[in-house]
């Protein structure tokens, strides 16, 4: 596991986003503004941490709306340590993304 | 979202895009990062779509967005443990260091703008003409220091030396504000019109004058913007003005690379030069010097002797040379004293069994130590530019102890890597020993002997090093040697 310490603001950021319910890849950087070539490889590496784990929505349900079914992003209960830990580090970091919500 | 809509074009080319860039994903994880990427290209293109709102702008992004996969794809890659793995052995390989080391030399190069001076040291004088070029000085015998000649001297010995094929007189200012220019202060050579049929030069461009301005071919294309039409203009040195009449050609040095402008003039005024001469072939120095102290003696300067001194100029040019293999030899003549290399041990090495291992071990020796001198000696070359020295005085440092001194550093630290890189790399693959281990106890060195051991990724070997070496041990590093049996294990890990 990653010392919290060591969780960089835009890790935590992307963090944050996740524990806010944003699941998939497009919709943080939505959410984060960040590009994609910086929330894909924070996301294979915090999941390596296991900070977050991902999981593929049911087949059965996508074929059945005649879509790909999607993969979603979970915040695991020691991302949810980590997070408490860099919100204290960075106390803005809850405002950020309250506020992107609203 | 049941409608089945035609694709647009940017959705096809993300698609394109993400499964060319997929092709640098390890393959057992490649599917499913496709098909991750691929899932968020279409939701993002049909809820746009849905929402009303897709357009070239969200095209555009959508495209932008896709370009991220690049460095995930390249995240994927490296954190792929036999990419890591290969990685790690390229950086092992003896290879990687001798390509380490040409790769310096290529990068000095660039630098340098392409080793003037090594060039200028091993091409100098294939285009001079016969005979040998001098510099002809005065060395006092009190008081020190190198002075210029009477200014009547070089006149005397133009005219009346048969030793001496052509004589020149010169002295040398810096020239501040050139042409009424902010210019950086320019190397002026005042000279008289002789100087260029000693040096044996032709011009690029006009001819050269019996007085006038002559141009180095650096400050022709730098401040005058190759402009031909500057041949018989005026340009202001001092107080006087002088009609530009030649370029020199590229390439051409005069002891230096410095000197802009040479103003030629028939008289030289009062001060003291410097002389440049040619010397018709097989002229003795000490013939040389009666001769021309029995000149100056006719023009009423007595000179003592030894007072002139004389500086072949090619032999100057190549003293780096002789600086340095007498750098190399003393430090090499150390190191191999200070590694407590045994000539026995030498010897069993090049028994049948081990010879063609020792032969490659001797070359990749040779090989890195030849690169790794060769970057110190040109790099210390081009950094000092030693040919100036003799325009400035024989007491320039460059030339002398300063050079000697950075060339013996140098060799002495390029030898004692060359053996250490040497004692860490596996003695049959030559790769960088891995993965220490440290054995025994510290504390009871009357039992055993505690230390590192080193391992050969290929299973050749590992060698012991003793963190205490006693005395009677000859080498402070133990090689012990894996047969054949332990291949399969270390294949199997690899």
């Amino acid at each position: 596991m990653v010392d919290s310490a060591k969780l960089s603001h835009t890790a935590a950021l992307i963090l944050q986003t996740i524990d806010q319910g944003f699941s998939y890849g497009f919709d943080i950087m939505d959410e984060t503004g960040l590009p994609s070539g910086t929330v894909y490889p924070a996301l294979r590496r915090m999941e390596r941490e296991g900070l977050i784990s991902s999981e593929w929505e049911s087949e059965k349900k996508a074929t059945a709306e005649q879509r790909p079914p999607r993969k979603y992003y979970r915040i695991t209960r020691a991302g949810s340590e980590v997070l408490e830990l860099s919100q204290k580090r960075y106390p803005l970091l809850i405002r950020l993304v309250a506020k992107s919500r609203r | 979202m049941q409608e089945n809509l035609k694709r647009p074009l940017s959705v096809i080319a993300c698609s394109r895009l993400i499964g060319g860039v997929a092709l640098l994903v390890p393959a057992e994880q490649r599917e499913e990062w496709k098909q991750e990427w691929l899932a968020e290209i279409w939701h993002r293109w049909q809820f746009l779509h849905h929402a009303g709102i897709w357009d070239w702008l969200e095209a555009c992004r959508l495209v932008w967005n896709c370009l991220g996969a690049f460095p995930d794809a390249a995240w994927h890659f490296s954190s792929d443990h036999p990419v890591q793995n290969r990685i790690r052995e390229y950086v092992r390989s003896p290879w990687t260091c001798l390509g380490f080391l040409g790769a310096a030399l290529l990068v000095l190069t660039y630098v340098s703008s392409g080793l003037p001076a090594t060039r200028a040291l091993f091409g100098f004088g294939a285009n001079h003409g016969p005979g040998r070029m001098l510099y002809i000085w005065r060395h006092p015998i009190s008081g020190g220091g190198d002075k210029g000649l009477p200014s009547d001297v070089a006149p005397a010995w133009a005219q009346h030396s048969a030793l001496l094929d052509s004589v020149s007189a010169f002295t040398v200012s810096y020239q501040p504000g050139f042409a009424g220019s902010s210019h950086p202060p320019a190397l002026l050579i005042h000279s008289d019109p002789s100087l260029f049929r000693v040096l044996r030069v032709a011009p690029a461009l006009g001819a050269f004058p019996s007085q006038g301005i002559v141009l180095s071919d650096e400050i022709w294309r730098s401040f005058f913007q190759r402009d031909h039409r500057i041949i018989g203009s005026k340009v202001q040195i001092g107080a006087d003005s002088y009609v530009i009449a030649a370029v020199l050609p590229r390439g051409f040095r005069f002891l230096s690379r410095e000197p802009a402008i040479y103003l030629v003039t028939p008289y030289l005024g009062l001060k003291p030069t410097m002389v440049m001469a040619r010397a018709k072939p097989g002229i003795s120095q000490s013939k040389m010097d009666k001769e021309l102290t029995r000149i100056a003696e006719v023009s009423t300067y007595y000179f003592f002797q030894s007072e002139l001194r004389y500086s072949y100029v090619d032999d100057e040019i190549h003293t780096p040379l002789s600086i340095f293999a007498v750098a190399v030899f003393a430090c090499g003549f150390l190191a191999f004293a200070a590694s407590r290399i045994r000539i026995r041990r030498l010897r069993g090495a090049f028994q049948p069994g081990s010879r063609s291992a020792m032969v490659r071990r001797g070359a990749f020796f040779f090989a890195k130590t030849a690169l790794a001198l060769a970057f110190v000696f040109t790099a210390a070359l081009e950094w000092l530019r030693p040919e100036s020295a003799i325009l400035y005085g024989s007491r320039d440092p460059a030339s002398g102890p300063f050079l000697l001194w950075l060339y013996i550093l140098g060799a002495m630290g390029v030898f004692f890597w060359s053996l250490a890189d040497q004692r860490a790399r596996c003695r049959v693959c030559l790769r960088l020993l891995c993965f220490p281990v440290r054995i025994g106890c510290p504390g009871c060195l009357l039992l055993d002997w505690s230390g590192t051991e080193l391992l050969c990724t290929e299973g050749h070997g590992f060698l012991h090093v003793p963190h205490l070496a006693p005395s009677w041990e000859e080498e402070s590093g133990q090689w012990i040697s894996l047969d054949e049996s332990w291949k399969e294990l270390f294949a199997e890990h690899r």
